[in-house]
């Protein structure tokens, strides 16, 4: 084995904590969420390093893409929103904030040292254990491979992730809904995306939104076959939502009701009633029926995809609509 | 193998810096930051350990996990932060308070 | 008899019923009320379809998609299942029938509180019938997502204090639970726990794997002393609400904890397997005692009870080192009849709780002014919980505590008896304290608004259920068998079907 894998491979592992380190520990804000989303860019070369570039696309879109749109999104509303409120009270919860700040930025000095000496006891452990699982195992591959055909797709994390174990991506679908849900219960949630459009942007939107529509497309199909699928795809139709919403396009009014509820329980809603549907042609709850599979697959995907861009671009854009 | 091995000690490195964040840090973001670390030092250990195979294709079962696990941390992200904006709208804090049961 | 529907259906339905309703719940708020109050007469339908199924047949084992372990997911069920998820059906339809009327007075809330308490009522049912490790990962993220957004709910500063914090400890309990997780598939190459209780190995492996499950199940457990996050959430929330997170929330972590140690860790051997359920034993005593001391001294009715809560959570504890040598079956049941006992009888509490916030417009103790006379089914609600959590007879609570002082005087572990027993005498003193007050007037009369009779009837009907599970022995002691979830590792007893 050549010296150049091991030591890009040692570059990417040390990029990745040092990156970690300051991301959680710089004193700037902002600084810290820019930091946090190269970490996850980072990790996406790491995860193609391990040939996992399903997770890498994952990792970049939404570890990376998502979460630090999200971050980013925050902190916007977390700085001018003192400054729209009442200047007198503003002045008051600055002074107040920076007080308590330096007091309590972080824990004091004695406590950190105790809770960094427990940290390294707990990895030491951590460590050993995994030092003592360096046998090479299999894992589950072998059968994997061995019913990919009855799967109806071709490509072995679709298979496992849309057939074998459906059950858990029917309720991570849930999960994503549920954190919109929880977000729109909360109803002091501000609204961003309100200001002017950009000229440019706008432009450029109109150009991109159907470009990134067809991407979206493209990734569901080829989950069938090679690396993509309805996340990674979902993905890609949020930020396609995003960025059409931040040129100045709204939904229309009658469209922010019930139809646009619509679409983001679709996905939900299509994988639990053709997973029920089974049962009434004599297979296991989610077991397609012979042949069955791919068509099957295909409309779950597409229903999730739908709902998981809308509620992504949901989720970005914050405030009920 | 070896990057493998060199990638599963930074995922221990990654949940060991964001333990510590979790734990040091007061504000709410930075929390969510370390939330973010500590699940990807995990994600590394539970996809990174399926490479452990030489020669062989990677194990899908682990892979398939970690991307429903990204998903998770997304969707708790996203709401962690929204309920962040909502303490500070209603009490102007970014941390928690320690004593606050008694009204 | 031939059914129409068998045990798996009825186990599909405990889980798709809930998710299905959300889902038209948040379609059609207008119609949220109703749909949520069927949904929880189908599910408790289900339930009771289950236990018969179970009672007939034995223990369920349900490959979805067919399958199979280790390749697909398995969903199970036994006793323990199946009575954990009987008290949800009960508890969870009985603050179905209450929420309408807390709500009505908060439209906006009521909205949002259903689609997300249908979906914690998924998680539950489906935590409590899944086999997979990873699919129970899935599961405590969605209870723990789901909870902590109920808990925002009031959108008051103390409440989402104490639903972010809420929300982070419990992001932090699964992610330790998965931590574990990746340990045992890469260990032995299965998520699923009848398959890994064949396979796993004393070692390092499967030790680390315990310390970060436990560790991330009692944080989310609440166990003293990681019980500092659930006053303020328990004590904030709206009533139904707390009623849910305290009655069955935490005891979902607590079931899975129960699981994985029964079949994957307890037949390990070695010092942690001895010294971990006496650790365990020595926290749930401390938290019996101090739970109760706290909950004597609070001065606001929702935090009483949560404080009280605390140290129900204890005796939940006391099993594991009861059940160490012979009297292993008893020590579990004990356990399961006080964790049913505390479900019924504390949600009974917080709707009371709820009725008398309702009425008066707060819940300072002192100021509860001849409540008694003014809402006198919600004060008899109050009391008949009260009495199943003292451990007096006839109720649940009663049952559970003999039961526990039967496994501690029979293995001479006089301490634990004492413990038990003393927590009865703090929790009586903590019960009459507020009957007190609600007998007494205070010097400037209360204006009271009326509380709906679905509210009162709702509280007095589950209160009634914590007294009823003390005469259910004849009928439970059997269901609770099935399985023998608290005898052999289950993979010995799992090809039963």
């Amino acid at each position: 084995m050549s010296l150049l894998p091991l030591a890009i491979d040692l570059v990417l592992a040390l990029t990745l904590l040092w990156l970690a380190w300051r991301a959680l520990n710089s004193p700037d804000l902002f600084r810290a969420v820019v930091l946090f989303i190269a970490l996850g860019l980072v990790l996406g070369l790491v995860w193609v390093r391990l040939d996992a570039v399903d997770i890498a696309l994952a990792e970049i879109a939404l570890g990376a893409g998502v979460t630090g749109a999200l971050l980013l999104a925050a902190l916007a509303k977390l700085q001018p929103a003192a400054s729209q409120t009442d200047e007198l009270q503003t002045a008051e919860l600055q002074t107040a904030e920076l007080q308590t700040d330096q007091a309590a930025v972080m824990a004091p000095i004695a406590l950190r040292l105790f809770i960094a000496l427990l940290l390294l006891a707990f990895l030491a452990g951590l460590g050993f254990a995994v030092w003592q699982l360096w046998v090479p195992a299999p894992g589950l591959s072998n059968l994997v491979e061995a019913r990919l055909d009855e799967s109806g797709v071709a490509y072995p994390v679709t298979a496992v992730l849309l057939n074998f174990r459906g059950y858990d991506t029917l309720l991570e679908l849930a999960v994503l809904l549920l954190a919109l849900i929880g977000v729109w219960s909360l109803s002091t949630a501000p609204h961003l995306g309100d200001e002017e459009p950009e000229p440019a942007l706008a432009a450029l939107s109109r150009l991109l939104a159907p470009l990134m529509i067809l991407v979206a497309a493209y990734l569901v199909w080829v989950g069938a076959y090679a690396p993509g699928g309805a996340f990674q795809a979902g993905s890609v139709l949020g930020a396609a939502g995003v960025l059409l919403r931040l040129s100045g396009w709204r939904l229309s009014l009658s469209a922010t009701g019930w139809p646009l509820r619509l679409v983001l329980v679709l996905g939900v809603a299509v994988f639990a009633f053709i997973g029920l549907a089974v049962i009434g042609f004599d297979q296991p709850l989610l077991g397609y029926p012979p042949g069955w599979a791919k068509p099957a697959i295909l409309a779950i995907e597409l229903a999730a995809t739908l709902s998981i861009g809308a509620i992504l671009a949901a989720l970005f854009i914050g405030g009920r609509p | 193998m070896s990057s493998v091995l060199v990638f599963a000690l930074a995922g221990l490195g990654l949940i060991g810096l964001g333990l510590y964040g979790l734990l040091v840090q007061r504000h709410l973001l930075r929390k969510v930051l370390a939330f973010n670390v500590i699940s990807s030092g995990i994600f590394l250990l539970l996809a990174g350990l399926a490479r452990r195979a030489p020669g062989a294709e990677p194990d899908p079962v682990p892979q398939a996990m970690v991307l429903t696990g990204i998903v998770v941390a997304v969707a708790a992200t996203a709401l962690a932060l929204a309920m962040m904006l909502a303490l500070r709208s209603a009490t102007g804090r970014t941390r928690l308070e320690d004593h606050g049961d008694e009204d | 008899m031939p059914m129409l529907l068998n045990g798996a259906d009825w186990a599909t339905a405990l889980v798709f019923v809930p998710l299905l309703a959300a889902l038209a719940c948040f379609l059609v708020p207008r119609a949220a009320d109703w749909l949520g109050v069927l949904a929880a007469l189908l599910i408790l339908l289900a339930t009771l379809g289950l236990v018969q199924d179970l009672l007939s047949d034995g223990p369920l084992r349900v490959a979805v998609g067919g399958w199979g372990a280790p390749l697909g997911i398995d969903l199970w069920a036994d006793g323990l299942s199946a009575a954990l998820l009987l008290m949800t059906a009960l508890v969870g339809l009985g603050v179905s029938v209450y929420a309408p009327g807390y709500f009505a007075a908060h439209p906006q809330q009521q909205r949002w509180f259903w689609p997300l308490w249908l979906l914690l009522w998924t998680a539950l049912n489906g935590l409590y019938l899944s086999a997979d490790l990873f699919n129970l990962y899935v599961m405590l993220e969605v209870l723990g997502l789901s909870a902590a957004a109920l808990t925002a709910l009031s959108g008051s500063a103390t409440g989402l204090n104490a639903a972010m914090r809420y929300l982070l400890v419990s992001l932090l309990g699964s992610a330790a639970y998965l931590l574990g997780v990746a340990l045992l598939y890469h260990g032995y190459g299965t998520v699923d726990i009848a398959l890994l209780g064949q396979r796993i190995e004393a070692g390092a492996v499967a030790t680390t794997a315990l310390l970060v499950m436990a560790a991330g199940l009692l944080l989310k457990t609440a166990l003293l002393p990681f019980h500092f996050w659930l006053p303020p959430a328990h004590g904030s929330a709206p009533a139904p609400v707390s009623a849910l997170l305290s009655a069955l929330v935490i005891k979902a972590s607590f079931y899975l904890l129960l699981r994985l140690w029964l079949d994957l860790f307890s037949g390990l051997g070695g010092l942690l397997a001895a010294l971990l359920p006496e650790l365990l034993g020595l926290l749930g005593a401390a938290a019996v005692l101090w739970g109760s001391v706290q909950a004597l001294r609070q001065r606001r009715l929702k935090l009483l009870i949560a404080y009280s809560t605390v140290a129900q959570i204890g005796y939940l504890f006391l099993g594991f080192p009861l059940a160490g040598v012979q009297a292993e079956e008893v020590a579990w049941r004990a356990v399961l009849y006080l964790a049913l006992a505390h479900g019924l009888a504390k949600a009974a509490m917080f709707l009371s709780a709820g009725n008398l916030l309702q009425f008066a417009g707060h819940d300072r103790i002192a100021d509860l002014d001849r409540a008694v006379q003014r809402l006198p089914l919600t004060l008899t609600a109050f009391v008949l919980g009260g009495i199943s959590i003292m451990g007096l007879p006839p109720s649940g609570g009663f049952v559970g505590k003999w039961l526990l002082l039967e496994s501690a005087f029979t293995q001479g572990r006089w301490g634990f008896a004492i413990v038990v027993l003393l927590g009865g005498v703090l929790a009586a003193g903590y019960v009459f304290k507020v009957v007190g007050y609600a007998f007494t007037p205070t010097e400037i009369a209360q204006e009271g608004e009326a509380v709906p009779l679905r509210m009162q009837w709702s509280a007095l009907l589950l209160a009634f259920g914590a007294i009823l599970l003390g005469f259910s022995a004849p009928w439970l002691w059997p269901l609770l068998g099935v399985g023998d979830p608290f005898g052999l590792p289950i993979a010995e007893v799992g090809a039963a079907r």
